[in-house]
Protein backbone atom coordinates (compact mmCIF):
# COMPACT_ATOMS: atom_id res chain seq x y z
CA UNK A 1 0.00 0.00 0.00
CA UNK A 2 3.05 2.28 -0.02
CA UNK A 3 3.04 2.87 -3.77
CA UNK A 4 -0.29 4.79 -4.01
CA UNK A 5 0.78 7.03 -1.13
CA UNK A 6 4.08 7.79 -2.85
CA UNK A 7 2.31 8.61 -6.11
CA UNK A 8 -0.11 10.91 -4.27
CA UNK A 9 2.79 12.66 -2.58
CA UNK A 10 4.47 13.20 -5.92
CA UNK A 11 1.37 14.52 -7.64
CA UNK A 12 1.77 18.10 -6.41
CA UNK A 13 5.52 18.35 -7.27
CA UNK A 14 4.80 16.78 -10.67
CA UNK A 15 2.08 19.32 -11.36
CA UNK A 16 4.40 22.09 -10.20
CA UNK A 17 7.08 20.75 -12.56
CA UNK A 18 4.65 20.86 -15.48
CA UNK A 19 3.57 24.38 -14.56
CA UNK A 20 7.23 25.40 -14.28
CA UNK A 21 7.96 23.88 -17.70
CA UNK A 22 5.04 25.79 -19.25
CA UNK A 23 6.00 29.10 -17.63
CA UNK A 24 9.70 28.67 -18.43
CA UNK A 25 8.87 27.89 -22.06
CA UNK A 26 6.64 30.93 -22.40
CA UNK A 27 9.03 33.29 -20.63
CA UNK A 28 11.98 31.75 -22.49
CA UNK A 29 10.81 32.63 -26.01
CA UNK A 30 12.48 36.11 -26.03
CA UNK A 31 15.57 34.55 -24.46
CA UNK A 32 15.81 31.93 -27.21
CA UNK A 33 15.42 34.67 -29.78
CA UNK A 34 18.26 36.55 -28.10
CA UNK A 35 20.33 33.36 -28.02
CA UNK A 36 19.92 32.93 -31.77
CA UNK A 37 20.75 36.62 -32.34
CA UNK A 38 23.92 36.28 -30.26
CA UNK A 39 24.86 33.03 -32.03
CA UNK A 40 24.39 34.64 -35.44
CA UNK A 41 26.31 37.75 -34.35
CA UNK A 42 29.22 35.63 -33.12
CA UNK A 43 29.39 33.78 -36.43
CA UNK A 44 28.43 36.42 -38.95
CA UNK A 45 29.23 39.92 -37.71
CA UNK A 46 32.69 41.41 -37.70
CA UNK A 47 34.06 40.87 -34.20
CA UNK A 48 34.56 44.06 -32.22
CA UNK A 49 32.36 46.12 -34.56
CA UNK A 50 29.54 48.27 -33.25
CA UNK A 51 26.92 45.98 -34.81
CA UNK A 52 28.51 43.03 -33.03
CA UNK A 53 28.63 44.88 -29.70
CA UNK A 54 24.99 45.95 -29.99
CA UNK A 55 23.86 42.45 -31.00
CA UNK A 56 25.51 40.59 -28.14
CA UNK A 57 24.52 43.19 -25.52
CA UNK A 58 21.82 41.79 -23.25
CA UNK A 59 22.97 38.17 -23.48
CA UNK A 60 22.65 37.81 -19.70
CA UNK A 61 18.86 37.53 -20.07
CA UNK A 62 19.47 33.99 -21.41
CA UNK A 63 21.43 32.99 -18.30
CA UNK A 64 18.91 34.64 -15.94
CA UNK A 65 16.09 32.67 -17.54
CA UNK A 66 17.93 29.35 -17.26
CA UNK A 67 19.12 30.08 -13.71
CA UNK A 68 15.61 31.02 -12.57
CA UNK A 69 14.19 27.85 -14.12
CA UNK A 70 16.91 25.72 -12.56
CA UNK A 71 16.39 27.38 -9.15
CA UNK A 72 12.63 26.72 -9.12
CA UNK A 73 13.26 23.12 -10.22
CA UNK A 74 15.69 22.55 -7.32
CA UNK A 75 12.95 23.51 -4.85
CA UNK A 76 10.51 21.13 -6.53
CA UNK A 77 13.12 18.34 -6.50
CA UNK A 78 13.76 18.87 -2.79
CA UNK A 79 10.00 19.03 -2.14
CA UNK A 80 9.38 15.80 -4.08
CA UNK A 81 11.94 13.89 -1.99
CA UNK A 82 11.23 15.33 1.47
CA UNK A 83 7.54 16.17 1.06
CA UNK A 84 8.25 19.41 2.93
CA UNK A 85 7.72 22.47 0.72
CA UNK A 86 8.44 25.05 3.42
CA UNK A 87 11.67 23.28 4.31
CA UNK A 88 12.65 23.07 0.65
CA UNK A 89 12.13 26.82 0.24
CA UNK A 90 14.18 27.53 3.39
CA UNK A 91 17.01 25.31 2.18
CA UNK A 92 17.01 27.08 -1.20
CA UNK A 93 17.85 30.48 0.31
CA UNK A 94 21.61 29.85 0.27
CA UNK A 95 21.31 28.77 -3.36
CA UNK A 96 19.36 31.96 -4.10
CA UNK A 97 22.05 34.12 -2.53
CA UNK A 98 24.74 32.48 -4.65
CA UNK A 99 22.58 32.85 -7.75
CA UNK A 100 22.05 36.55 -7.04
CA UNK A 101 25.80 37.00 -6.67
CA UNK A 102 26.31 35.30 -10.04
CA UNK A 103 23.53 37.41 -11.55
CA UNK A 104 25.14 40.66 -10.40
CA UNK A 105 28.50 39.54 -11.80
CA UNK A 106 26.86 38.62 -15.11
CA UNK A 107 25.04 41.95 -15.32
CA UNK A 108 28.34 43.72 -14.77
CA UNK A 109 30.02 41.86 -17.60
CA UNK A 110 27.08 42.11 -20.03
CA UNK B 1 26.27 71.44 -64.86
CA UNK B 2 29.05 69.19 -63.73
CA UNK B 3 28.66 65.57 -64.56
CA UNK B 4 30.83 62.56 -63.92
CA UNK B 5 28.99 60.55 -66.54
CA UNK B 6 30.73 60.14 -69.86
CA UNK B 7 28.30 58.36 -72.12
CA UNK B 8 30.90 57.69 -74.82
CA UNK B 9 32.76 55.48 -72.38
CA UNK B 10 29.73 53.25 -72.36
CA UNK B 11 29.68 52.83 -76.13
CA UNK B 12 31.32 49.76 -77.56
CA UNK B 13 34.44 50.74 -79.59
CA UNK B 14 33.63 47.93 -82.07
CA UNK B 15 29.90 48.24 -82.78
CA UNK B 16 28.87 51.42 -80.86
CA UNK B 17 26.49 49.29 -78.86
CA UNK B 18 25.70 49.76 -75.17
CA UNK B 19 28.23 48.45 -72.66
CA UNK B 20 27.53 47.36 -69.09
CA UNK B 21 29.97 46.43 -66.34
CA UNK B 22 30.49 42.68 -66.17
CA UNK B 23 31.45 41.74 -62.62
CA UNK B 24 32.60 38.25 -63.67
CA UNK B 25 35.11 39.67 -66.17
CA UNK B 26 35.81 42.83 -64.15
CA UNK B 27 35.44 44.85 -67.34
CA UNK B 28 32.93 46.59 -69.57
CA UNK B 29 31.10 44.16 -71.81
CA UNK B 30 29.09 45.08 -74.91
CA UNK B 31 25.51 43.80 -74.74
CA UNK B 32 25.43 43.61 -78.57
CA UNK B 33 28.72 42.09 -79.74
CA UNK B 34 30.10 40.85 -76.42
CA UNK B 35 33.46 42.56 -76.79
CA UNK B 36 35.23 43.36 -73.55
CA UNK B 37 37.10 46.57 -72.71
CA UNK B 38 39.19 47.00 -69.59
CA UNK B 39 38.72 50.02 -67.36
CA UNK B 40 42.03 49.98 -65.52
CA UNK B 41 44.32 52.99 -65.90
CA UNK B 42 47.81 53.73 -64.57
CA UNK B 43 46.24 56.29 -62.23
CA UNK B 44 44.04 53.75 -60.46
CA UNK B 45 46.29 53.61 -57.40
CA UNK B 46 45.38 57.22 -56.64
CA UNK B 47 41.81 56.11 -55.94
CA UNK B 48 42.89 54.93 -52.49
CA UNK B 49 44.12 58.40 -51.53
CA UNK B 50 42.64 59.92 -48.42
CA UNK B 51 41.78 63.56 -47.91
CA UNK B 52 42.59 65.56 -44.80
CA UNK B 53 39.76 67.33 -43.03
CA UNK B 54 40.09 70.16 -40.58
CA UNK B 55 36.91 70.61 -38.57
CA UNK B 56 37.77 74.21 -37.68
CA UNK B 57 38.81 75.31 -41.17
CA UNK B 58 36.20 73.43 -43.21
CA UNK B 59 34.18 75.52 -45.66
CA UNK B 60 31.07 74.66 -47.67
CA UNK B 61 31.51 71.80 -50.11
CA UNK B 62 30.45 72.23 -53.73
CA UNK B 63 27.57 70.05 -54.88
CA UNK B 64 27.28 68.68 -58.40
CA UNK B 65 24.29 67.56 -60.42
CA UNK B 66 24.55 64.00 -61.67
CA UNK B 67 23.43 63.83 -65.26
CA UNK B 68 21.81 60.45 -65.17
CA UNK B 69 18.44 58.76 -64.92
CA UNK B 70 17.34 59.33 -61.35
CA UNK B 71 14.71 57.20 -59.66
CA UNK B 72 13.13 58.78 -56.63
CA UNK B 73 11.26 56.38 -54.39
CA UNK B 74 7.82 57.49 -53.25
CA UNK B 75 7.92 55.09 -50.32
CA UNK B 76 11.28 55.52 -48.57
CA UNK B 77 12.44 58.76 -50.20
CA UNK B 78 15.62 57.18 -51.49
CA UNK B 79 17.03 58.24 -54.82
CA UNK B 80 19.21 56.09 -57.04
CA UNK B 81 20.85 57.01 -60.29
CA UNK B 82 21.29 54.81 -63.31
CA UNK B 83 24.14 55.29 -65.72
CA UNK B 84 23.16 53.90 -69.11
CA UNK B 85 19.87 52.03 -69.10
CA UNK B 86 17.83 51.69 -65.95
CA UNK B 87 17.11 48.13 -65.01
CA UNK B 88 14.21 48.54 -62.65
CA UNK B 89 11.17 50.65 -62.03
CA UNK B 90 11.22 49.73 -58.34
CA UNK B 91 13.33 51.24 -55.56
CA UNK B 92 16.52 49.28 -54.99
CA UNK B 93 16.21 49.83 -51.24
CA UNK B 94 12.58 49.20 -50.38
CA UNK B 95 11.08 47.87 -53.62
CA UNK B 96 8.58 50.74 -53.60
CA UNK B 97 7.42 52.48 -56.78
CA UNK B 98 9.73 55.19 -58.16
CA UNK B 99 9.33 58.29 -60.26
CA UNK B 100 11.93 59.19 -62.88
CA UNK B 101 13.79 62.47 -62.54
CA UNK B 102 16.52 63.99 -64.68
CA UNK B 103 19.14 65.05 -62.19
CA UNK B 104 20.33 64.44 -58.66
CA UNK B 105 22.34 66.96 -56.67
CA UNK B 106 25.01 65.50 -54.46
CA UNK B 107 28.71 65.29 -53.69
CA UNK B 108 30.99 63.56 -56.11
CA UNK B 109 32.43 60.32 -54.77
CA UNK B 110 36.17 60.02 -55.26
CA UNK B 111 36.34 56.30 -55.76
CA UNK B 112 34.49 53.01 -55.67
CA UNK B 113 35.10 49.31 -55.45
CA UNK B 114 33.59 47.60 -58.51
CA UNK B 115 31.30 44.59 -58.27
CA UNK B 116 33.20 41.30 -58.12
CA UNK B 117 30.27 39.00 -57.41
CA UNK B 118 27.79 38.21 -60.17
CA UNK B 119 24.05 38.61 -59.71
CA UNK B 120 23.52 34.84 -59.97
CA UNK B 121 26.08 34.21 -57.25
CA UNK B 122 24.57 36.93 -55.05
CA UNK B 123 21.12 35.39 -55.45
CA UNK B 124 22.47 31.99 -54.36
CA UNK B 125 24.29 33.50 -51.37
CA UNK B 126 21.20 35.41 -50.22
CA UNK B 127 19.17 32.22 -50.50
CA UNK B 128 21.81 30.23 -48.61
CA UNK B 129 21.84 32.83 -45.84
CA UNK B 130 18.09 32.61 -45.43
CA UNK B 131 18.13 28.80 -45.55
CA UNK B 132 20.69 28.72 -42.74
CA UNK B 133 18.52 30.74 -40.32
CA UNK B 134 17.64 28.96 -37.08
CA UNK B 135 13.99 29.05 -35.99
CA UNK B 136 12.92 30.57 -39.29
CA UNK B 137 9.40 29.90 -40.62
CA UNK B 138 9.31 26.79 -42.80
CA UNK B 139 7.93 28.63 -45.81
CA UNK B 140 10.52 31.44 -45.67
CA UNK B 141 12.90 29.74 -48.08
CA UNK B 142 10.18 29.52 -50.76
CA UNK B 143 9.19 33.15 -50.27
CA UNK B 144 12.78 34.35 -50.68
CA UNK B 145 13.33 32.09 -53.70
CA UNK B 146 10.72 34.12 -55.58
CA UNK B 147 12.51 37.42 -54.92
CA UNK B 148 15.39 38.75 -57.00
CA UNK B 149 18.53 40.62 -56.02
CA UNK B 150 19.35 44.08 -57.43
CA UNK B 151 22.87 45.48 -57.60
CA UNK B 152 23.43 48.96 -56.23
CA UNK B 153 26.39 51.12 -55.30
CA UNK B 154 25.85 52.48 -51.80
CA UNK B 155 27.60 55.62 -50.51
CA UNK B 156 30.07 55.11 -47.65
CA UNK B 157 32.68 57.10 -45.82
CA UNK B 158 36.01 55.89 -44.62
CA UNK B 159 37.46 57.88 -41.75
CA UNK B 160 40.90 57.78 -40.18
CA UNK B 161 41.63 59.50 -36.91
CA UNK B 162 43.86 59.36 -33.87
CA UNK B 163 42.14 59.76 -30.53
CA UNK B 164 43.93 60.78 -27.35
CA UNK B 165 41.43 59.60 -24.74
CA UNK B 166 41.29 60.52 -21.07
CA UNK B 167 38.58 58.80 -19.04
CA UNK B 168 37.00 58.68 -15.60
CA UNK B 169 34.84 55.76 -14.45
CA UNK B 170 33.62 53.77 -11.46
CA UNK B 171 33.67 50.04 -10.84
CA UNK B 172 32.34 47.66 -8.19
CA UNK B 173 34.37 45.22 -6.13
CA UNK B 174 33.42 42.79 -3.33
CA UNK B 175 35.05 43.45 0.05
CA UNK B 176 34.04 41.33 3.07
CA UNK B 177 30.63 40.39 1.62
CA UNK B 178 29.96 44.04 0.74
CA UNK B 179 29.98 45.73 -2.63
CA UNK B 180 32.29 48.74 -2.73
CA UNK B 181 32.33 51.32 -5.52
CA UNK B 182 35.74 52.60 -6.52
CA UNK B 183 36.72 55.41 -8.90
CA UNK B 184 39.37 55.12 -11.54
CA UNK B 185 40.81 57.18 -14.36
CA UNK B 186 43.27 56.66 -17.12
CA UNK B 187 44.44 57.63 -20.58
CA UNK B 188 45.31 55.86 -23.81
CA UNK B 189 45.55 56.50 -27.52
CA UNK B 190 43.27 54.88 -30.03
CA UNK B 191 43.60 54.78 -33.79
CA UNK B 192 40.72 54.44 -36.22
CA UNK B 193 41.86 53.27 -39.63
CA UNK B 194 39.46 53.10 -42.56
CA UNK B 195 36.39 53.16 -40.32
CA UNK B 196 33.50 52.49 -42.67
CA UNK B 197 30.42 54.63 -42.06
CA UNK B 198 27.30 54.23 -44.23
CA UNK B 199 26.35 57.52 -45.88
CA UNK B 200 22.91 56.16 -46.68
CA UNK B 201 20.06 55.70 -44.23
CA UNK B 202 19.16 52.50 -46.08
CA UNK B 203 22.23 50.53 -45.01
CA UNK B 204 22.44 50.21 -41.25
CA UNK B 205 25.69 49.74 -39.32
CA UNK B 206 24.44 46.24 -38.45
CA UNK B 207 24.16 45.24 -42.10
CA UNK B 208 27.56 46.84 -42.77
CA UNK B 209 29.13 44.72 -40.03
CA UNK B 210 27.46 41.63 -41.46
CA UNK B 211 28.63 42.02 -45.04
CA UNK B 212 31.83 44.08 -44.91
CA UNK B 213 34.40 42.35 -42.73
CA UNK B 214 37.55 43.42 -44.53
CA UNK B 215 38.02 46.69 -46.32
CA UNK B 216 40.94 46.63 -48.75
CA UNK B 217 41.69 50.19 -50.00
CA UNK B 218 43.81 48.77 -52.83
CA UNK B 219 40.58 47.57 -54.44
CA UNK B 220 39.34 51.14 -54.84
CA UNK B 221 39.07 52.47 -58.38
CA UNK B 222 38.47 56.03 -59.56
CA UNK B 223 34.82 56.98 -59.85
CA UNK B 224 33.98 56.33 -63.50
CA UNK B 225 30.74 55.84 -65.36
CA UNK B 226 31.94 52.53 -66.76
CA UNK B 227 31.91 50.84 -63.35
CA UNK B 228 28.35 52.00 -62.74
CA UNK B 229 26.96 50.89 -66.10
CA UNK B 230 24.20 48.37 -65.53
CA UNK B 231 23.90 49.04 -61.82
CA UNK B 232 21.97 51.52 -59.71
CA UNK B 233 23.89 53.94 -57.54
CA UNK B 234 22.88 56.16 -54.67
CA UNK B 235 24.89 59.33 -54.68
CA UNK B 236 26.48 61.01 -51.69
CA UNK B 237 24.14 63.55 -50.16
CA UNK B 238 25.96 64.10 -46.86
CA UNK B 239 28.58 66.73 -46.12
CA UNK B 240 31.77 65.57 -44.39
CA UNK B 241 30.49 67.19 -41.19
CA UNK B 242 27.30 65.10 -41.41
CA UNK B 243 29.41 62.01 -42.01
CA UNK B 244 31.45 62.81 -38.93
CA UNK B 245 28.24 63.04 -36.88
CA UNK B 246 27.40 59.49 -37.99
CA UNK B 247 30.93 58.43 -37.13
CA UNK B 248 30.69 60.01 -33.67
CA UNK B 249 27.87 57.64 -32.68
CA UNK B 250 29.89 54.59 -33.74
CA UNK B 251 33.10 55.95 -32.26
CA UNK B 252 31.49 56.58 -28.86
CA UNK B 253 30.43 52.93 -28.52
CA UNK B 254 33.87 51.65 -29.54
CA UNK B 255 35.65 54.05 -27.17
CA UNK B 256 33.41 53.04 -24.23
CA UNK B 257 34.07 49.38 -24.98
CA UNK B 258 37.80 50.05 -25.16
CA UNK B 259 37.70 51.95 -21.83
CA UNK B 260 36.02 48.94 -20.17
CA UNK B 261 38.76 46.68 -21.49
CA UNK B 262 41.42 49.19 -20.42
CA UNK B 263 40.07 49.25 -16.84
CA UNK B 264 39.77 45.44 -16.98
CA UNK B 265 37.49 45.14 -13.94
CA UNK B 266 33.91 44.01 -13.56
CA UNK B 267 31.06 46.37 -12.81
CA UNK B 268 32.50 49.33 -14.72
CA UNK B 269 29.91 52.10 -14.93
CA UNK B 270 29.47 55.85 -15.02
CA UNK B 271 32.07 56.22 -17.77
CA UNK B 272 33.03 59.74 -18.80
CA UNK B 273 35.75 60.58 -21.26
CA UNK B 274 37.32 63.33 -23.28
CA UNK B 275 39.02 62.74 -26.60
CA UNK B 276 41.29 64.92 -28.69
CA UNK B 277 40.90 64.00 -32.32
CA UNK B 278 43.79 64.55 -34.72
CA UNK B 279 44.85 63.28 -38.13
CA UNK B 280 41.34 63.25 -39.53
CA UNK B 281 41.23 61.89 -43.08
CA UNK B 282 38.30 60.74 -45.14
CA UNK B 283 37.27 59.12 -48.38
CA UNK B 284 33.90 59.55 -50.07
CA UNK B 285 33.35 56.21 -51.76
CA UNK B 286 30.74 53.88 -53.23
CA UNK B 287 30.60 50.20 -52.32
CA UNK B 288 28.73 47.52 -54.26
CA UNK B 289 25.93 45.52 -52.69
CA UNK B 290 23.09 43.36 -53.91
CA UNK B 291 19.78 43.83 -52.12
CA UNK B 292 17.05 41.21 -52.11
CA UNK B 293 13.59 42.36 -51.00
CA UNK B 294 10.92 40.06 -49.75
CA UNK B 295 7.70 40.43 -47.87
CA UNK B 296 6.78 38.01 -45.12
CA UNK B 297 3.35 38.26 -43.50
CA UNK B 298 2.97 41.81 -44.73
CA UNK B 299 6.33 42.98 -43.43
CA UNK B 300 9.01 44.15 -45.89
CA UNK B 301 12.45 42.72 -45.23
CA UNK B 302 15.74 42.65 -47.05
CA UNK B 303 18.85 40.54 -47.37
CA UNK B 304 22.02 42.34 -48.43
CA UNK B 305 24.94 40.62 -50.16
CA UNK B 306 28.35 42.26 -50.37
CA UNK B 307 29.26 42.76 -54.03
CA UNK B 308 32.95 42.35 -53.22
CA UNK B 309 33.25 39.19 -51.14
CA UNK B 310 29.72 37.83 -51.20
CA UNK B 311 28.94 37.87 -47.48
CA UNK B 312 25.21 38.00 -46.83
CA UNK B 313 23.30 39.50 -43.92
CA UNK B 314 19.86 40.87 -43.48
CA UNK B 315 16.49 40.88 -41.81
CA UNK B 316 14.66 37.69 -41.00
CA UNK B 317 11.44 36.65 -39.31
CA UNK B 318 11.22 34.06 -36.52
CA UNK B 319 8.75 31.22 -36.21
CA UNK B 320 7.03 31.57 -32.79
CA UNK B 321 6.36 27.83 -32.71
CA UNK B 322 10.00 26.93 -33.35
CA UNK B 323 11.14 29.48 -30.75
CA UNK B 324 8.74 27.88 -28.26
CA UNK B 325 10.11 24.45 -29.20
CA UNK B 326 13.69 25.50 -28.54
CA UNK B 327 12.59 27.21 -25.30
CA UNK B 328 10.80 24.02 -24.20
CA UNK B 329 13.90 21.88 -24.84
CA UNK B 330 16.20 24.25 -22.93
CA UNK B 331 13.66 24.62 -20.13
CA UNK B 332 13.39 20.84 -19.86
CA UNK B 333 17.15 20.51 -19.54
CA UNK B 334 17.26 23.20 -16.81
CA UNK B 335 14.29 21.61 -15.00
CA UNK B 336 15.76 18.07 -15.07
CA UNK B 337 19.14 19.27 -13.77
CA UNK B 338 17.35 21.35 -11.12
CA UNK B 339 15.13 18.43 -10.02
CA UNK B 340 18.13 16.11 -9.65
CA UNK B 341 20.07 18.83 -7.85
CA UNK B 342 17.22 19.49 -5.40
CA UNK B 343 16.44 15.79 -4.92
CA UNK B 344 20.03 14.89 -4.09
CA UNK B 345 20.21 17.70 -1.52
CA UNK B 346 23.20 19.46 -3.05
CA UNK B 347 23.89 22.89 -1.56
Amino acid sequence: MLLPVAITDLAAPALATLALMACATLIGIPSVRKLITVYEAKHELRHGSTGWLRSIAGWSIIVFWLMATWFCATIIGDWAVTGDLDGAISRSMLRLRILLEIAVALMDSD
Amino acid sequence: MASPVVQSELQCPNCAGQCVYDSAQQALSCVSCGSVSRLETPEDAAAANEFPYDIDAAGPEPMIAFDAVVHRCETCGGSVTFVAKSLSTRCSYCDGPVVVDTSDDGYEPRSLIPFRITETDAQARAQAWVDARMAAPSDLSGVVAQARVAGIYVPFWTFDSREAIRYWAKYRIRRNKRTVVRSTQGAFDMQFDDMLIPASPHVTPLIRDGILHDFVPERLRPYRAGYLAGFAAEQHHQTVAEGLEMKAVEKALLIRNRIKRHINKSGVHNIRYHTDTTGLHYRRILLPVYILHYTYQGKAKKVVVCGIEGRAYGERPFSPLKLAGYAAVLSAVAVVIGLIWGATGLL
